[in-house]
């Protein structure tokens, strides 16, 4: 595991933060980590990368316990509200950053990166004279600066245009492609969606679900039925099999966690000599699912 | 820790504060060659005479250290906490650094800065007086003490204000940085005239509100020693070792001597304050 944590806790003072999160994160994964605006993301990933110490329970990085020097050795960052000494110029801030990752001769590197996130150019002007978007990929640069094995971005298209931001996703479908670990912060479901293999939701600072992305889908298949000559035995059958029943003269309404019960549930219905006329099933999409969860959540 | 140490001191070139101290202190040196070459103008002979270059000498000394003192707070109030207050902090902790490595890394970077400004501010200040004939003779023995003790100042309290700024904002260490160097200045002056009314009072009222305060000129000293250490840098450079010395009492002069124990008290505040700072600052969420 690149990542692991173990019933991880931080607050501020009993607030906020994010409880008792479980996660692990395999090696060549891009990991998602999805939530609303204050449910936890960033405090968490500044707790991962050492700038928070944690409330309670454990976490490790490539098998080294987080908030020490080892743990963050191969390991990439990009903040959220990025911020970089502005009197510097970018290939300036780039070696300052070489630097202090005590990276040897950092020049070819340093071109590498520049080019990648498409600042060829700009190198010589100082980051006072940059824009917030140039900023963001000056930081996604700085992350990449060390070849890390884990890179953690935290929200980083949030100051890019559509097209920078489709840049980032061809940036992190690169980085897997090398066969990096990507954690990827986000609020918006669209990003996580296109690039990401494993999701986490995040909300008031709990893991409210989580697991690869296509089960997730899978879990909430919706399927409408209408069927006559049923026996309420039956009826009885496809609600313990299914979640949110609904059930009114004939037509059923409900969700499968498994698009694998559907063709059991038609099966049902043939062999209790029940007359199936209309089966439809849609699959949400992650949008949907998120907006689900974030609102199970909020009533409960 | 030296990339660290060689950004603090580029940085400090580049910031605006440096600048404005740099055309303050060309400003004051001009200003106070100007004043020199009046006064060394008459030809001079009487050891009253004498006693005024002393006076001249250690006045000059005294606005350069203060120009220096001035220095340091606006170049360092915000080494740490502005660091963390614009968010740059984020990209450079979650490197595989230790925190107190920027905290000494800083505190090295700028002390080297500081001891650069600080020789040139007292060799100008030094060199102007016997460039216009200053009866007063020095020996490179009384040039290099002084030197020493006269950066030495600065750099405690560079230590308080580096520490300060790993703890609180960059407001906060400011307000502390001020206070602080303030007590001291009062303190001091308060210990010189309670040593005065001790020696020139023979009374048992002038001895005992002298000796409070000495008391509370030494309380002062405790908290920040930057007086102290400029009164000792006073009596190296003028007190030959012939043992004659050019010291006079007054507002920029120095008649108490502080005592050995005060400079090891002197190195163990250093060295706290700046562990001390580093282990909050390693405490700290960011
Ligand atoms: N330093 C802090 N002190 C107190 N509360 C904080 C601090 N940082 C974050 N929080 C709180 O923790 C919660 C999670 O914040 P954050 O991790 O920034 O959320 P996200 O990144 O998901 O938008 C919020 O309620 C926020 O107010
Ligand atoms: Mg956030």
């Amino acid at each position: 595991m690149v990542l692991e944590t173990q019933n991880l806790t931080k607050q501020f003072n009993g607030k906020g933060g994010f409880k008792e999160v479980t996660l692990s994160v395999e090696k060549g994964q891009v990991f998602g980590f999805l939530g609303p605006n204050g449910a936890g993301k960033s405090t968490f990933v500044k707790t991962m990368v050492g700038l928070l110490h944690p409330t309670s329970g454990f976490a490790w990085i490539l098998g080294k316990p987080i908030g020490t020097v080892e743990s963050r050795e191969k390991v990439g960052f990009l903040p959220e509200n990025f911020r970089y000494h502005d009197w510097m110029t970018g290939k300036e801030l780039l070696t300052f950053h070489a630097e202090l990752y005590k990276i040897k001769n950092p020049g070819k590197k340093i071109d590498e990166l520049l080019e990648l996130v498409k600042l060829k150019g700009h190198e010589s002007k100082l980051i006072k004279n940059y824009s917030k978007g140039m900023q963001q990929r000056i930081g996604i640069a700085i992350a990449l600066l060390n070849d890390p094995e884990i890179v953690f971005l935290d929200e980083p298209t949030s100051a890019l245009d559509p097209v920078g931001r489709i840049e980032v996703r061809e940036i992190i479908k690169e980085l897997k492609s090398q066969g990096k670990t990507v954690f990827l912060n986000s609020h918006l479901l669209s990003e996580v969606e296109m690039v990401c293999d494993e999701v986490a939701v995040i909300n008031h600072g709990r893991i409210i679900a989580q697991g690869k992305l296509e089960e997730l889908l899978k879990e909430h298949t919706h399927v409408e039925m209408i069927v006559s000559d049923y026996t309420s035995e039956l009826i009885e059958k496809i609600s313990r099999l299914s979640k949110e029943f609904q059930f009114k003269e004939g037509k059923l309404s409900f969700k499968v966690e498994d698009r694998e019960k559907i063709p059991i549930i038609a099966k049902m219905v043939i062999e209790a000599d029940a007359k199936l006329y209309q089966l439809n099933t849609q699959t949400s999409s992650l949008e949907d699912l998120f907006i689900n969860l974030i609102g199970k959540d909020e009533v409960s | 820790m030296i990339t660290i140490i060689k950004y603090t001191f580029k940085e400090m070139l580049k910031k605006r504060a440096f600048l404005l101290v740099s055309i303050l202190s060309l400003l004051y040196l001009s200003i106070y060659a100007f004043g020199l070459s009046k006064i060394f103008e008459r030809p001079s002979n009487s050891i009253y005479d004498i006693i005024f270059q002393s006076e001249i000498l250690s006045a000059g000394l005294f606005f350069a250290n203060f120009i220096v003192a001035f220095l340091v707070v606006l170049t360092s109030v915000n080494s740490i906490s502005g660091e963390i207050e614009s968010g740059t902090i984020y990209s450079i902790l979650s490197k595989p650094i230790k925190r107190y490595e920027l905290v000494l890394g800083k505190f090295i970077g700028l002390s080297i800065m500081i001891v650069l400004y600080s020789s040139i501010m007292f060799l100008s200040v030094v060199g102007l007086n016997i460039w216009f004939g200053s009866k007063i003779s020095f020996g490179w023995d009384n040039i290099l003490k002084g030197l020493f003790f006269f950066d030495l100042g600065p750099i405690v309290f560079l230590a308080l204000i580096i520490a300060s700024s790993s703890i609180f904002s960059t407001i906060n260490t400011g307000i502390i940085a001020i206070m602080a160097y303030g007590i001291a200045l009062v303190g001091g002056v308060l210990e010189q005239i309670g040593t005065a009314m001790q020696q020139s009072q023979v009374g048992a009222f002038g001895l005992k509100s002298g000796e409070s305060l000495i008391n509370a000129g030494i309380i002062t000293s405790l908290i920040l020693p930057t007086d102290v250490i400029y009164r000792k840098m006073t009596a190296e450079l003028l007190t030959q070792s012939s043992g004659i010395s050019f010291m006079t009492q007054g507002l920029f002069g120095g008649m108490s001597q502080p005592s050995i124990y005060m400079f090891i008290y002197i190195f163990f505040y250093m060295v706290f304050l700046l562990y001390y700072g580093a282990k909050r600052f390693s405490q700290r969420d960011l």
